[in-house]
């Protein structure tokens, strides 16, 4: 039997989660999916981009990604909304469940993606299409939103063909349509081609995903080494990766924020470095893990990325002992140009949080930040974030815990909305 | 514009079925307002968004006019809202 594979995709998932909860829950006139709309950052904040874009406002060209200004010149009359993703998390969680009653094999991509693994449904719910049109206007119906599926045999084939048309569009992309549907599109629309790939391959003369499919594989090797090999076997539809419902383990932890203003003091920059600390201990210590490498990354006002990392005696997942870490590998690295983001990341991750190498200059120490971690993690979790912080952070513009997603950008302000 | 945020008086019973008896809501004057939720036409449950909701199709006595009127019980957060009149008809429709 022939596998089945479904790529089902929100179109553009932000914007219409939105677009649904200000019609059916706040009980607005005007459809957000209807007029050219987007879901923007807060320019205020530096965070000034376009995160989802209706489909009227994709005909002015405004992309996901672009600048709020450049998306207001191509298009004066933009409504943009703050970002909401509590909601998006809700919505989200829906239309997994909703996939779940299908196929009991359902890997979650993203927020807004997933592959279910449809194999020897046809008994079910009859052929591919008509299965994957009952999913899509079920989800419709229920929760409001449209959804593109792709079918194919492959994970790779799938997500190609729920990228043709949209939206609210059901594709089929098998191995037999692929010179028909696939090879004619250019090159960097396949899976895992970006813009620097694109060039290349633009320089090598192949333009379209035909041209690379029926390349001579040893050019490829020649150029990209083992990437050319991924992209070549793309080309062709082939994909041997399996849709897998098992969540795989983090393999690091990391925080980064974009400052609201140019940071120019060591001390100020460290503080925020003790903000991100704060978030991603917590993150390790709710999935009780422990890291062994400590990463700072840098970016500076013109844009230009640092970073520097090292390996620490034993693992660990107090604040106090990444937080250190972090501004030793912050002295080595900074040169004193103003900063603009700073994150901390966190890899070689051991599982449990038993084993720990004894170190016989601070082990009472660690011993008492351990456990005051943990007070700390409880009383947050009861009482809320804000509940408990350390006293540098009192009275002070720097939010005491950095990264993730600010509770701001949570729930926008709707005055007397529902939530 | 908005869905009106209103106090109701709700029977609950050990069927897990819910009734709403009364619904309170201010007037043009800022005064509270009472009317007896007569009998329900229909009641739905929706997840748009994934944002679980009651909605009741029912009517009130308006003085002497019998008018029909939609609210929404919202599961997780147990607040009752009137649904603005104009959207009255599409809801019907949905």
């Amino acid at each position: 039997m022939d596998n089945l594979v479904f790529h089902i995709d929100v179109n553009s998932a932000f914007l219409s989660w939105e677009a649904v909860y200000r019609l059916h829950i706040l009980g607005e006139k005007t459809d957000l999916r209807e007029i050219p709309s987007a879901v923007a950052g807060d320019i205020k904040k530096r965070h000034g981009i376009i995160l989802a874009r209706s489909m009227p406002a994709k005909k002015y060209g405004v992309r996901t990604g672009d600048t709020i200004s450049d998306a207001k010149r191509l298009c004066p009359d933009l409504v943009m909304v703050p970002p909401h993703y509590d909601l998006y998390e809700t919505s989200s969680k829906a239309f997994m469940e909703i996939l779940r009653e299908f196929s009991p094999c359902v890997e979650q991509y993203s927020v807004d993606e997933a592959y279910c693994d449809m194999t020897g449904t046809i008994g079910l719910y009859g052929s591919a299409v008509v299965a994957a049109n009952l999913m899509k206007d079920r989800i419709a119906s229920e929760l409001g939103f449209t959804v593109n599926i792709g079918i194919s045999t492959n994970k790779l084939l799938a997500k190609m063909a729920s990228d043709f048309k949209k939206p609210n569009l059901v594709h089929t992309l098998f191995p037999e349509e692929m010179e028909k549907k696939l090879w004619k599109l250019p090159v960097d629309e396949l899976f895992y081609v970006g813009h620097a790939t694109k060039k290349k391959l633009h320089a090598l003369g192949i333009h379209t995903i035909g041209e690379l499919a029926r390349t001579d594989l040893d050019i490829l090797r020649a150029h990209f080494k083992k990437y050319g090999e991924v992209i070549f076997a793309f080309a062709n539809g082939i994909d041997v990766s399996v849709v897998s419902n098992e969540i795989p383990a983090n393999k690091g932890y990391g925080n980064s924020t974009t400052i609201a203003f140019d940071v120019d003091q060591a001390n100020a920059a460290k503080m925020i470095l003790l903000s991100l600390a704060e978030t991603v201990c917590t993150r390790l210590r709710a999935d009780s893990v422990m890291a062994t490498v400590v990463a700072v990354s840098i970016v500076t006002s013109e844009f230009h990325h640092a970073s520097h990392q090292l390996t620490l005696f034993s693992a660990t997942d107090t604040t106090n002992e990444i937080h250190r870490a972090a501004c030793r590998l912050f002295d080595d690295l900074w040169d004193g140009t103003p900063i603009r983001n700073l994150g901390i990341h966190t890899s070689k991750v051991v599982h449990g949080t038993s084993v720990r190498q004894l170190n016989l200059f601070d082990m009472n120490r660690y011993e008492r930040l351990s456990k005051l971690d943990t007070v700390v993690d409880t009383v947050r979790e009861r009482y809320g974030d804000d509940s408990i912080m350390r006293a540098i952070f009192l009275n002070n513009p720097i939010y005491h815990m950095a990264g993730g997603i600010p509770p701001e950008k949570r729930k926008p302000n709707y005055g007397e909305g529902i939530k | 514009m908005f869905h009106m945020p209103v106090d109701v008086i709700a029977t609950f019973n050990v069927q897990g079925k819910i009734k709403p008896n009364y619904i309170r809501l201010e007037d043009e004057n800022h005064a509270l307002q009472t009317y007896k939720i007569e009998n329900i036409v229909f009641s739905r449950e929706e997840n748009f968004a994934g944002i679980p909701v009651m909605f009741f199709c029912c009517n009130v006595m308006l003085g002497d006019n019998m008018q029909m009127i939609n609210i929404k019980y919202h599961i997780k957060t147990h607040q009752w809202v009137l649904v603005h009149k104009e959207d009255k008809i599409s809801q019907m429709k949905g």
